[in-house]
């Protein structure tokens, strides 16, 4: 009788423990589909869901704010998309910062920071990543998810063996999440194929001008701190280039390959006929040499894996021990921002384009990314 | 007596400064317009030099893949040097392909005395096995090179100048190439 008796007070505090666990990892998993805050300028005109360009998106979970900044004078309409990949935070960040500091004079800015919305629900399983990393502001700590390259697959699900993209590449099964393989979009297609339709509403309805997808990538890709660029943006990209190496800052330049089909800087040019640039920085904690995945790593940048891959000559930028921190990753997307705005003007001086606000790329890496956040609320 | 030592004094003079000025602009070769601009590899830096004719005003065309039926009219010849697999790939060609595209190119511009102005504005980024080997494909045949100092640290670009006397500008950044582009010209 005793032993019964025992067994049922370890079998209910086992069965609570495991309840319990079971509600705050839940819950923990579950904090992944609130959306981080975003407070955005005085300088913001409209906000908008990107299911007013494309009403498909209506309450799914890859509908996403659009941050409009329209100026009081005509002039150019530029495209700033982070968050393509949600486990690039720099991109992100970047895209964040601009929103909550920007006024724009003479034509407009449109921010998407959370372009795959869906991927920022989850990130990848067995990587080990952490769910959320965050920047010290002036009052306080901000948190940002950090989610995954790809799109919730409990939001799309399942995927094919082979994916055939919108423009009729063959790519590996996961892909048909990876919204930057699935532009031009499609009308009737899966929801990440759906989220490259509604952006390129946007790029046609808003007739921007010039389109920049912020990303990063690991130091050990070939494509790396780069300005990859669709040939009717060959000129601004090449001004830019020159305009970043003045400032010390080296970049690859790389011409967007017309065969390699379903990406921002090909599809986006092709059919929405805009300028169409693609930006990437040197990211450690997207890397497959990295040591353990920690908050740390993805705002501090530091690891001594790749500090020892750099002395072997196996990255494809210089890596030391004080690593690309966050705040200098999200520095050199505003600088190449800040060069191919600059770069469009000078290829036509005759259209106006008037933005105040933008962060200087010294100033965050003096100071940091936090000094030009808004504190949380 | 003194009208002689000064005499002295000027030939010596006048030779000390044609020994010691070698960036003396008579040393580089003057090149005339216009200017086709072509690549020798299909890396992204076409483009900038592109940017960078355009900037000094030179009456210039640009493309990427030029072959002899180009040669129409064209005075001078700006390969600009480095190989990107990206940049293949996008012009439909593989590496022999490509060789064989900037070598019947070369034997054209001999053919018709079209001087050839080489340009490597990648810097480090832009050696590597592909790029040196078209490095030294083309090289040998330039007329002037301007180079981003960065890709010339293992000095390949000195020595193949020197071994065929070719005027070499090296430059800290692609942006500084534009004042020895002017120069280059007419």
């Amino acid at each position: 009788m005793l032993k019964i008796k025992r067994h049922l007070i370890f079998g209910s505090v086992f069965l609570l423990g495991a309840m319990a666990l079971g509600y705050f990892s839940g819950k923990s998993f579950m904090s992944m589909h609130i959306d981080d805050h975003i407070f955005p300028s005085s300088g913001l005109t409209e906000n908008k869901m990107l299911s007013e360009y494309f009403p498909k998106l209506k309450k799914t979970p890859g509908d996403t704010p659009v941050f409009i900044f329209q100026g009081e004078q005509p002039g150019r309409n530029i495209l700033i998309l982070g968050g393509a990949h949600p486990n690039e935070p720099a991109g992100t960040i970047a895209a964040i910062l601009l929103v909550e500091n920007i006024h724009v004079q003479a034509g407009k800015v449109i921010i998407i920071p959370w372009a795959n919305h869906s991927g920022f629900t989850h990130n990848d399983p067995q990587e080990g990543s952490p769910q959320r990393f965050s920047i010290r502001t002036q009052d306080g700590q901000r948190w940002f998810k950090y989610g995954s390259r790809l799109t919730n697959p409990i939001h799309q699900w399942p995927d094919p063996t082979v994916y055939i993209n919108p423009s009729g590449q063959k790519l590996a099964g996961t892909e048909c999440r990876n919204l930057n393989r699935s532009y031009p979009g499609r009308r009737n297609g899966n929801l990440t194929e759906k989220i490259a339709f509604g952006i390129m509403e946007v790029l046609i309805s808003e007739n921007i001008d010039l389109a920049l997808d912020l990303h990063e990538a690991a130091p050990e890709y070939p494509v790396i701190n780069a300005i990859v660029f669709h040939e009717s943006s060959a000129e601004i990209a090449s001004i830019a280039f020159m305009e970043l190496q003045l400032s010390n800052l080296e970049f690859r330049l790389e011409a967007s390959p017309p065969n390699l089909r379903g990406l921002s800087h090909r599809e986006w040019g092709d059919f929405a006929k805009v300028k169409a640039v693609l930006l990437e920085t040197a990211n450690v904690s997207h890397g497959r040499l990295k040591g353990k995945p920690s908050a740390s790593l993805i705002t501090e940048g530091r690891d001594k894996n790749y500090v020892k891959a750099d002395k072997l000559g196996r990255l494809f930028v210089p890596f030391k021990e004080e690593g690309i921190p966050l705040k200098l990753r999200v520095a050199r997307h505003l600088a190449s921002i800040e060069a191919l705005i600059s770069a469009l003007q000078e290829e036509d001086p005759t259209k106006i384009f008037a933005i105040h606000g933008l962060p200087s790329m010294e100033r965050v890496k003096i100071e940091g990314i936090g000094q030009f956040l808004a504190p949380p609320k | 007596m003194k009208k002689t030592h000064f005499s002295i004094f000027m030939l010596f003079l006048a030779f000390i400064l044609l020994i010691t000025d070698p960036l003396s602009p008579k040393e580089f070769p003057q090149f005339k317009q216009p200017v086709l601009i072509t690549s020798a590899g299909q890396s992204a830096e076409v483009q900038l030099a592109s940017v960078l004719a355009k900037r000094a005003g030179l009456n210039y065309s640009l493309s990427k893949t030029a072959t002899s039926r180009d040669l129409a009219d064209v005075k001078t010849i700006a390969l600009v040097i480095g190989t990107s697999l990206k940049g293949l790939g996008a012009a439909g060609l593989d590496m022999s392909q490509e060789n064989e595209r900037v070598s019947s190119l070369i034997k054209a511009t001999q053919q018709f005395n079209i001087p050839i102005l080489c340009l490597h504005l990648g810097g480090e980024q832009r050696r590597g096995t592909l790029s040196d080997q078209m490095i030294k494909t083309v090289l040998p045949f330039a007329q002037h090179v301007i180079v981003v100092k960065s890709g010339n640290k293992d000095g390949l670009f000195t020595e193949i100048c020197n071994t065929h006397s070719i005027p070499l500008i090296e430059v800290e950044r692609a942006a500084d190439a534009l004042e020895p582009l002017k120069n280059a010209f007419l």
